[in-house]
């Protein structure tokens, strides 16, 4: 974890849940896992506001607990990747709703608000939310979907008394069946309880959360079809998305490598029954031979069984997409001329300096300054290899070759992108406090205005309304609304980036070989 | 993360590369502007329909959540100087129906439950004792009632003595309580603020 990294959950801490969570967390971000008292020494917060604050990360999942080496007291560590989500939650709430509709979007946006609840705490604020104008049925058919297909997860709870370890903390634990198993709500006494107390509910004691994996997995299942839809046209990408549909029935979702076989009929039997694209159907086997020979390397064919037995390789589809970032970003801040070089580099692995002006056709003059440029911002590394023998006086000769080191180049541009992210959020709390009293101005002057409206006032008394705000505090509102929408714009663009690199650093992990015996 | 710029190559390395002569600009020791300007300026991304709706998401979310009861703050300390303003923002706060934060606390640790009190394991004979003690007061605060309808001279002893006896039990009772806010935590840590504040006797010298 780097510094930035740090700082970057600090101050998101702080937007979202104040300033006594985050020095909570900033104390143990510092350590591995820490003491509520030693907490309280080093925030100088009450015992009261730092047990407060440790209720809420532990409600939000953003901090565990175990008791200590004595077994007396608990101690408190940080879900430290956790924190990064919090910027996911639009996402979050997007896919919900394209998934499973407006009631989908309010399931996931009330587990989002309160960390974790009971079923049917989040079904009565859904309904509270609108005015009961939706059946808690519908709730309950959403919820359950939500949690079939592993969107929302049950959390464990408590072990009872006879098996408990320790009595300062509870000892947590779930069946592995239970923990995608739909709720069994009762609807009357939903409908009985809606205005009651949610103690009286059955499955009170019984938590749901979002399965942050499965979005996840989603997301990454969008960054390889959009990719092959972008370079390959619609019918590919929607071929790819029946192809990775049939790659999780066999396939653990977060197999590191690569995924288990699969065939190409398969993948026709699963077209033939869902897709309407007839294009499709009737070029599958082009397709898929397009997408298998393509230079992303999104499939690999392993055997001819079936039609061809193919497997999705996560791998080298990654490496592809994070080459394809790199490259671009040199172009953003280099020019194309040093993402040639890059290219260049790449293409030939190790490569002296006087080949790369020859390569990639550029001038001598030119080709070194940007190389070195690029050197000095590590996107190259060089390679130095010393010729045998030599010896006595003057320097031994060498060759200095120019390579690539992604994975090195990677967790570089991951700083700076948690760097930038900090960045912005800095700077949309200095907008806001800066111009805190025109938002305000313009919020209520907004809501006076929808309650005219709603109430049917003439246009006159509304514009008279309008006009209290003058035209320069007009105009000021304007451009810093303007700043705040690019801010905010450039921090989603930023967790796209992130969350793409964080991907290949996952499926390119080092994996110890195995041993045989 | 090394910093920006900090790979440096040796003068042979830089030497075989080229990069020493007049083709490359002059070494500076210069510390790099805070805001150095752009040489490209970048492509301005456009905000379509969904990252809009996400952007909209997101600013409702941070404000409710500013508003609800996770948002904790630290207690304000008290200014020197008060002002009219900070009086208005103060009621403006307290006045938003801030709805209460519900914790599952039986699966968090049982010290950061507000109800938590760290009770000492009590004997069971001394509770049946305390226990007994109470019915045998009961018996005695009815005695003593009889006794008050039948002659008027010795019951107030007996019904003050009663009294005193409930009012030990609320004294303990509360003294439990006081216990809560016994952190030590709170009151024995030392800051360093009163460094220097409170003369110790130290300069009056020593004493024999």
């Amino acid at each position: 974890m780097s510094i930035f990294y740090g700082k970057l959950c600090s101050v998101i801490l702080k937007q979202v849940f104040g300033k006594n969570v985050q020095s909570v967390a900033e104390c143990l971000f510092d350590s591995i896992s820490r003491s509520l008292s030693v907490i309280i020494k080093t925030t100088n917060l009450t015992r009261r506001e730092a047990t407060t604050a440790l209720a809420i990360l532990i409600k939000f999942r953003l901090v565990t607990f175990t008791p200590s080496v004595s077994g007396l007291i608990p101690e408190y560590s940080l879900n430290r990747d956790a924190i990064n989500y919090i910027l996911r939650y639009p996402r979050y709430v997007h896919l919900a709703q394209t998934k499973f509709g407006e009631n989908g979007s309010s399931i996931v946006e009330e587990l989002i608000r309160s960390g974790c609840l009971p079923a049917s705490a989040v079904i009565i604020k859904c309904m509270n939310n609108y005015d009961n104008k939706v059946k808690p049925e519908l709730y309950r058919d959403v919820f359950n979907t939500m949690v079939t297909e592993n969107y929302l997860i049950r959390l464990p709870v408590p072990k009872a008394r006879e098996e408990v370890v320790s009595e300062v903390c509870p000892t947590l634990s779930i069946e592995d069946y239970e923990v995608f198993l739909p709720p069994d709500l009762d609807l009357m006494e939903l409908m009985n309880v809606q205005n009651g107390n949610m103690q009286h509910c059955r499955d009170h004691e019984i938590f749901w959360q979002i399965n942050f994996e499965r979005f996840h997995q989603d997301f990454r299942d969008q960054v390889m079809v959009s990719a092959v839809e972008k370079k390959l046209g619609a019918s590919a990408g929607e071929c790819f998305k029946f192809i990775l549909k049939t790659m999780y029935t066999k396939t653990n979702p977060w197999q590191q490598s690569y995924s288990n076989p699969f065939t190409l009929a398969e993948v026709k039997h699963l077209i033939d029954k869902s897709s309407k694209n007839l294009e499709l159907m009737k070029y599958l086997d082009q397709y898929v031979s397009l997408i298998a020979e393509d230079s992303l390397g999104f499939i690999r064919k392993t055997g001819d069984m079936g039609g061809g037995q193919f497997v999705v390789d996560f791998e080298r589809s990654f490496e592809e997409l994070a080459y394809t970032t790199v490259e671009s970003i040199i172009t953003e801040k280099f020019g194309s001329k040093a993402s040639r070089i890059f290219r260049v580099i790449r293409m030939k692995k190790y490569i002296e300096q006087e080949d790369i002006q020859k390569e990639a056709m550029i001038p001598a003059k030119e080709a070194k300054l940007l190389a070195y440029s690029l050197v000095q911002e590590q996107f190259l590394q060089i390679k130095t290899i010393r010729k045998a023998g030599g010896g006595g006086a003057g320097p031994a000769k060498a060759f200095y070759l120019f390579q690539i080191k992604l994975r090195q180049i990677v967790k570089m541009l991951l700083d700076i992108c948690y760097k930038a992210l900090y960045n912005a959020i800095t700077r949309t709390d200095f907008e806001k406090n800066e111009n805190k009293r025109l938002i305000d101005k313009s919020q209520k002057l907004e809501s006076i205005v929808d309650a005219m409206r709603e109430r049917g006032d003439a246009e006159e008394y509304i514009e008279e309304i309008r006009e209290t705000m003058t035209p320069p505090e007009r105009e000021i509102m304007d451009n810093v609304k303007l700043r705040l929408k690019t801010l905010a714009n450039a921090e989603l663009a930023l967790d796209e980036t992130i969350f793409l690199f964080q991907m290949y650093l996952f499926h390119t992990a080092y994996r110890p070989p195995v041993k045989t015996k | 993360m090394s910093g920006r710029g900090t790979t440096s190559l040796t003068h042979e390395q830089l030497q075989a590369l080229g990069c020493i002569g007049k083709d490359m600009p002059a070494v500076t020791s210069v510390v790099p502007p805070t805001f150095p300007p752009l040489l490209t300026k970048p492509v301005k991304k456009e905000i379509t329909a969904t990252q809009d709706f996400k952007i909209l998401w997101k600013e409702a979310f941070l404000s409710n959540m500013r508003d609800s009861s996770y948002f904790t703050v630290p207690r304000t300390e008290k200014k020197d100087v008060q002002s009219y303003s900070d009086q208005i923002q103060n009621a403006l706060e307290g006045s938003k129906d801030k709805s209460k934060a519900e914790f599952p606390w039986k699966l968090m640790p049982n010290e950061l439950a507000p109800q938590w009190k760290k009770r000492k394991t009590q004997d069971p004979i001394t509770v049946s004792k305390r226990k007994k003690a109470r019915s045998e007061n009961i018996v005695a605060h009815l005695k003593s009632l009889e006794d008050q309808d039948k002659s008027d001279e010795e019951p107030e002893t007996a019904v003050k003595k009663n009294e005193s006896d409930e009012e030990v039990e609320e004294l303990l009772e509360e003294d439990e309580e006081m216990d809560d806010e016994n952190d030590y935590g709170e009151n024995y840590f030392d800051n360093g603020e009163a460094y220097n504040e409170e003369d110790d006797n130290l300069d009056d010298g020593p004493v024999y």
